[in-house]
């Protein structure tokens, strides 16, 4: 199956499917009209396209530069000058044309190991809340992946099993990989 | 053994709660696993994992591109150069920088032998897990010499950062690659040894064969990787999926088991040792002079808004990377997928129904290294 074929197979059974704007790298990027697409769109990969490998599941907080807050140390990189020396590095700026907006962006990765083809699907959700469904019942894999996004990026999952945090200490305030996460001081600093 | 069942003498049987871990020999690392027994059967396992987490994925937002480098190694520690080689093949994308044809074929022989050194020390703890201290000795022999080999080049024996943006930090020299040639001739009669010393020691066989059995279809359904996944006889190899650095190029096999078991898991890895072997024989051969750097990569890289994935073929699965940049000097967002946090959650599933004194010989066989599992 070549990648033509298959965008042409998924835009034919969804038309809500659209490409995303950025895709990753040459692989075959598509956006999700809304959470409630997502199950159809995988059940169809899965059954009948053969992608029965979910290979990664990610997101991106899209808000805009990260808080330096969130970090323990001064930006300085420079482990031999003093703590609070003038930060050496440039903290992340906006860059124009770049669509930051209010939004977790969700990614899942679907291989066809026997067609050899990797898809990506691409899911806004608000960062104030919003829901997506769990592919649990699809891909076991998707158990501690979730779990791992739940915890670093607070993203909720419908339908998961145990959705616990998974790799942060249990005093962690907040969710660490969101941009405007901010660094609670705690015994360890 | 269920508790229902009538026991003599009044005797009641109940459930107990063992904990494994965070510090236990077995583990290897942090890692804790809630056992709750009946007689001598699991009838539930908790993995609790995140001891060792360092939140590099956050780190690396304010780290420029050849910092998160030196991020990389930290992950999984063992083969450090693979992951080098992940990092770097998603910023070359971004990048859109040509890695010269020397260091493509440097990169390839580095991570093989990296892969030699990284199952070395799977095929010698497995070894100690299960009561067999001899193996040991021996791998650790022939990992020094890799080490040695990696010492020679880039100064460093765990922590590489050898493998760089745009190709490799230095070109070897002629002694170099003696003595690369003299480990290969030195090694290769050595994986006989190993078989006779532990993959077909009737008692090794004993502790390994049928225990611990993952099906196709589980192994897929949970998204193992790497030996994990082709123990059950699945041929997934990133290197042969889509080909990187040139693999396409190699001959090699893709050594697959049958039964699922840790005893075709461990031959596996025993296997792909002979495969990484033929392919740095074949890559010392094809290698001619040239520069090992490719032209156009910034001390300070700043590569356009986009997103790209790269994968390689680890010594623990499908290592993969996906880079998200919007223009500035370090990566928008950096998410790993790390082999052994993946191949670690089937163990919830697996360790359930077998006997308390297999858990250690089933775990040995996941290969897990903490650094990358909690990141």
């Amino acid at each position: 199956m070549t990648k033509e074929e298959l965008k042409a197979a998924l835009e034919k059974a969804f038309p809500g499917l659209v490409p995303a704007s950025q895709a990753v790298g040459d692989y075959l990027t598509l956006r999700l009209p809304d959470a409630a697409q997502l199950l159809p769109v995988v059940t169809c990969l899965k059954e009948t396209l053969g992608f029965e490998y979910l290979d990664m599941v990610t997101a991106t907080d899209w808000l805009g530069p990260v808080n330096l807050d969130g970090f323990i140390r001064e930006p300085n990189f420079n482990v031999f000058l003093p703590e609070g020396a003038t930060a050496q590095a440039e903290a992340p700026k906006k860059t124009a044309g770049v669509e930051y907006r209010d939004a977790i962006e969700l990614v899942w990765c679907l291989s066809n190991l026997k067609g050899r083809i990797k898809v990506f699907l691409k899911l806004d959700l608000p960062r104030g809340g919003g829901k997506a469904p769990s592919l649990v019942g699809h891909y076991k894999a998707a158990d501690w992946q979730e779990r791992e996004l739940f915890d670093l990026f607070g993203v909720r999952f419908d339908g998961h099993p145990n959705l616990v945090k998974i790799l942060t200490p249990d005093f962690t305030v907040g969710h660490p990989l969101r941009k405007d996460y901010v660094h609670q001081k705690d015994r360890f600093d | 053994m269920s508790s229902t069942q009538p026991l003599p003498h009044g005797l009641k049987s109940d459930q107990l709660f063992v904990n494994l871990g965070p510090q236990h020999p077995s583990t290897h690392g942090v890692l804790r696993v809630g056992l709750t027994i009946e007689g001598e059967i699991v009838v539930k396992a908790v993995p609790d994992v995140g001891y060792l987490h360092r939140g590099t994925e956050k780190l690396a937002e304010l780290r420029g591109y050849p910092q998160c480098v030196v991020i990389s190694d930290r992950w999984d520690y063992l083969s450090a150069m693979n992951n080098n080689l992940m990092f770097c093949l998603a910023a070359e994308k971004l990048l859109k920088v040509e890695v010269p044809e020397r260091a493509q074929h440097l990169r390839v022989v580095m991570c093989e032998l990296n892969r030699i050194a990284s199952h070395l020390l799977f095929f010698g703890t497995y070894g100690i897990d299960l009561g067999a201290f001899t193996a040991f000795l021996h791998a650790f022999r022939e990992r020094e010499m890799v080490l040695d080999l990696f010492e020679m080049s880039c100064g460093a024996r765990l922590t590489y950062n050898y493998i760089r943006l745009g190709g490799v930090m230095k070109d070897v020299d002629a002694a170099w690659l003696a003595k690369c040639r003299e480990f290969i001739e030195f090694f290769k009669p050595r994986l006989k040894e190993y078989d006779d010393l532990l993959s077909f020691n009737p008692i090794f066989l004993d502790r390994t064969k049928g225990v611990g059995r993952i099906s196709a279809k589980q192994a897929v359904a949970w998204a193992l990787s790497g030996p994990n996944l082709r123990g059950s006889g699945v041929s997934y190899d990133a290197r042969k999926f889509e080909p990187y650095c040139g693999y396409e190029k190699y001959d090699f096999e893709v050594p697959v088991g049958k039964d699922g078991d840790c005893w075709d898991r461990y031959y596996c890895r025993v296997l792909e040792m002979h495969q990484s072997v033929r392919i740095i024989e074949a890559a010392l051969g094809m290698m001619a002079e040239g520069p090992v750097m490719g032209k156009g990569v910034a001390k300070v890289p700043k590569p356009p808004p986009g997103e790209a994935y790269a994968h390689v073929e680890g010594a623990r699965g499908d290592l993969g990377c996906h880079l998200v940049a919007d223009g500035n000097a370090s990566p928008y967002r950096m998410h790993i997928r790390a082999p052994s946090f993946i191949n670690l959650a089937i163990l919830q599933e697996m360790l359930v129904g077998e006997r308390m004194s297999d858990v250690i010989a089933i775990l040995g066989s996941i290969d897990i290294v903490l650094g990358e599992v909690d990141r």
